[in-house]
């Protein structure tokens, strides 16, 4: 974090806010789109030489990329090592048959329905239309023949989470041990990744997955920004669905986004927590760097926008700079229990939960206004409730997740001192919330901890009111 | 020809939201004002939606015509103004307002050449890796590094030169 910075990196690193189009853009987009495709294909009829004047320089399609939304018929053949399923055809997690690339229909496919009993477990919004979530579906043990593990899922909406529609999704189970998958992130709807303790990845929108091998170790955390994904990678010997409990050594891995090729990165390998007992990790991106909570207590970072070597965050001093309470261990998810740290605003913001007495627990939040160098106290959040998932939001409030609810703060951290709290309304699922995300100031997604409810709650209004969306 | 098929409107419309936003921000912090910005992300939509069918990398090809709309968008702004100066001594050089942050770096990312400036965009600012970068101009890998670095040199300088 003490690299040499000048005015180009601070304009490259400015997150870039992003501009909603107003109603009705899409559609005059296709009118306009249309017309020009039926001009030139009259041009073309009537033997004319079409000479874009000066407009632009045509680039160079690329015919070897990764696919972008294309119709699944367009697809080039994969081999069986990179699919993650064993053939064309074949059935699915998601209870939704997969297309025959070589048979099916290019045009006429309606999207597959959602399988039904759907259970949500991670979801991830890569605009305030589109977004994705896994979870676990169909009927238990009758679920993808012959074996009863091939339940994972994947649903997709478009709108919101109005509606939702099935997608092809990594053929494994539940986290169990080291297999399955409980967690997905997108970076652009195109490529994915489903990950908790197995890693797999898609670059064409989901129709396919391919499993990345991990050498042994189970991914625990994953995110993604500006064309890079990060995540933790863990020796773990415990077992069950609690796949992250007994994670000792922690590594940092990294790829590009378009493609599968995963390497350590420099300054973020081999962390363990004190005397090697079992730890967790964290990893939280902003738009410009990247910071991991280590499982010894102390963050690292680095820049983001380009592949290089992550350091110890430090004091003014150049010592190691302490964050105000370790991670601890691990919650089912692989997340850490008694840290949550996340960026809000321009800072960061760190929960420390205290020992739960029923259901109550102490919940003390710092802000960092300097990467992590230094940390100011932020107050408490409502004692109701275990801490679950933390969020931070563009503009700067903070929610928190709990078995309760979730909460939100009325005012961001900083100069203003103590976080205000209000309960959220409508957040009423059974057992609370396991995660809590802002995909912008007003918008938001939760996924609830009952897997028998069949939802995930959105929030339009910055975390005050919250309403279920059944994935269905 | 005219049409849309149903399969390619669902994925071209996923692509639109998945994607709209985030283009149109970017262009956002290289223009004047949001309008411009709506008006360059539509357009590249439109060119892409024209030439669908015929893609496989529809988002690199909408950061490249991107790239190129915002080129053509300053080099008429910049005729605006010299014209509008050569007529009124009395308008200032930089009369059009700018996100005060984005002003010095923006303007210098302008002065650079077409063969530099892409590769920068592309790369440091919309985040493709080198070898998409590399794809997507025609060029080695090795002649996009070398881009990379003469353009951030440049750049370097030329703000050495300012703040010196």
């Amino acid at each position: 974090m003490d690299e040499p910075r000048d005015d180009i990196d601070t304009w490259l690193e400015t997150r870039v806010t992003p501009l909603q189009p107003h109603p009705g853009t899409f559609e005059q987009i296709r009118r306009r789109a249309r017309r020009r495709k039926a001009g030139r294909a009259a041009l073309t009829a009537a033997g004319a030489v079409v000479v874009l004047a000066g407009a632009i320089t045509v680039p160079r399609l690329i015919l070897n990329g990764p696919v972008g939304s294309t119709p699944v018929a367009q697809q080039g053949p994969t081999t069986p090592a990179q699919r993650s399923s064993t053939g064309p055809g074949k059935t699915t997690g998601t209870g939704t048959p997969r297309p025959d690339h070589k048979t099916a229909a290019p045009t006429t496919a309606a999207p597959p329905p959602v399988p039904p009993n759907f259970a949500a477990s991670s979801v991830t919004f890569v605009s305030p239309y589109t977004g994705w979530v896994i979870g676990q579906a169909g009927t238990p043990g009758h679920c993808g023949p012959p074996k009863a593990y091939d339940c994972t899922s994947v649903a997709i909406t478009n709108d919101r989470g109005r509606t939702w529609h099935g997608s092809p999704a990594p053929v494994t189970g539940a986290p169990n041990g080291g297999t399955g998958a409980g967690q997905i992130r997108s970076l652009d709807g195109v490529s994915a990744w489903a990950f908790g303790p197995q890693l797999y990845a898609t670059h064409d929108g989901g129709h396919t997955w391919t499993h990345i091998p991990t050498h042994g170790m189970r991914v625990t955390d994953l995110e993604t920004v500006a064309g890079i994904v990060y995540a933790v990678w863990a020796k773990c010997a415990s077992t069950g669905a609690d796949f992250a409990a007994g994670c000792t050594t922690f590594s940092l891995y990294s790829s590009p986004a378009g493609h599968d090729n995963w390497s350590p990165v420099p300054g973020a390998t081999g962390l363990q927590a004190s005397g090697g007992a079992p730890g967790s990790a964290q990893l939280v991106l902003t738009g410009a760097s990247g910071y991991l909570m280590a499982p010894g207590g102390q963050l690292i970072g680095g820049p983001v926008t380009r592949p290089a070597s992550w350091r110890t965050v430090t004091t003014a001093a150049g010592i190691p700079a302490p964050l105000p309470c370790p991670p601890g261990a691990s919650e089912t998810g692989g997340h850490p229990l008694q840290a949550m740290l996340a960026s809000t605003g321009p800072g960061l913001v760190l929960l420390c939960a205290g020992q739960a007495s029923g259901n109550q627990q102490a919940k003390t939040l710092y802000y960092s206004a300097d990467g992590g160098r230094s940390w100011s106290p932020a107050g408490s959040a409502p004692a109701r409730g275990i801490a679950m998932s933390l969020s931070g939001t563009p503009t700067g409030p903070v929610l928190v997740a709990t078995s309760d609810g979730i909460a939100f703060s009325t005012n961001a951290p900083g100069a203003s001192g103590a976080l205000t709290w209000r309960n959220a309304r409508g957040a009423t699922a059974v057992g609370g919330y396991t995660y809590v995300g802002m995909t912008t100031s007003l918008q938001g997604v939760a996924v609830p901890a009952n897997v028998n409810l069949n939802g995930v709650w959105f929030t339009y209004d910055g975390g005050a009111h919250w309403a279920e969306s059944p994935v269905r | 020809m005219g049409t849309f098929r149903t399969s390619d409107r669902l994925a071209a419309e996923e692509l639109f939201h998945a994607c709209y936003p985030r283009l149109a921000g970017w262009i956002r912090r290289l223009v004047d004002d949001d309008d411009t910005a709506h008006e360059i992300a539509s357009e590249a939509f439109t060119r892409l939606l024209a030439r669908w069918s015929s893609l496989d990398n529809p988002q690199s090809y909408l950061y490249m015509i991107a790239t190129n709309l915002i080129r053509d968008h300053w080099r008429k702004v910049g005729r605006e103004r010299r014209a509008l100066r050569a007529v009124s001594a009395t308008i200032p050089a930089e009369s059009v307002h700018h996100p005060a942050q984005d002003v010095d770096v923006r303007a210098l990312i302008q002065g650079l050449p077409d063969r530099l400036r892409q590769p920068f965009l592309l790369h440091y600012y919309a985040g493709f890796p080198i070898r998409d970068v590399a794809e997507m101009l025609g060029r080695p890998e090795g002649t996009v590094k070398a881009d990379l670095h003469h353009a951030r040199a440049r750049l370097r300088a030329v703000l050495g030169e300012a703040h010196g």
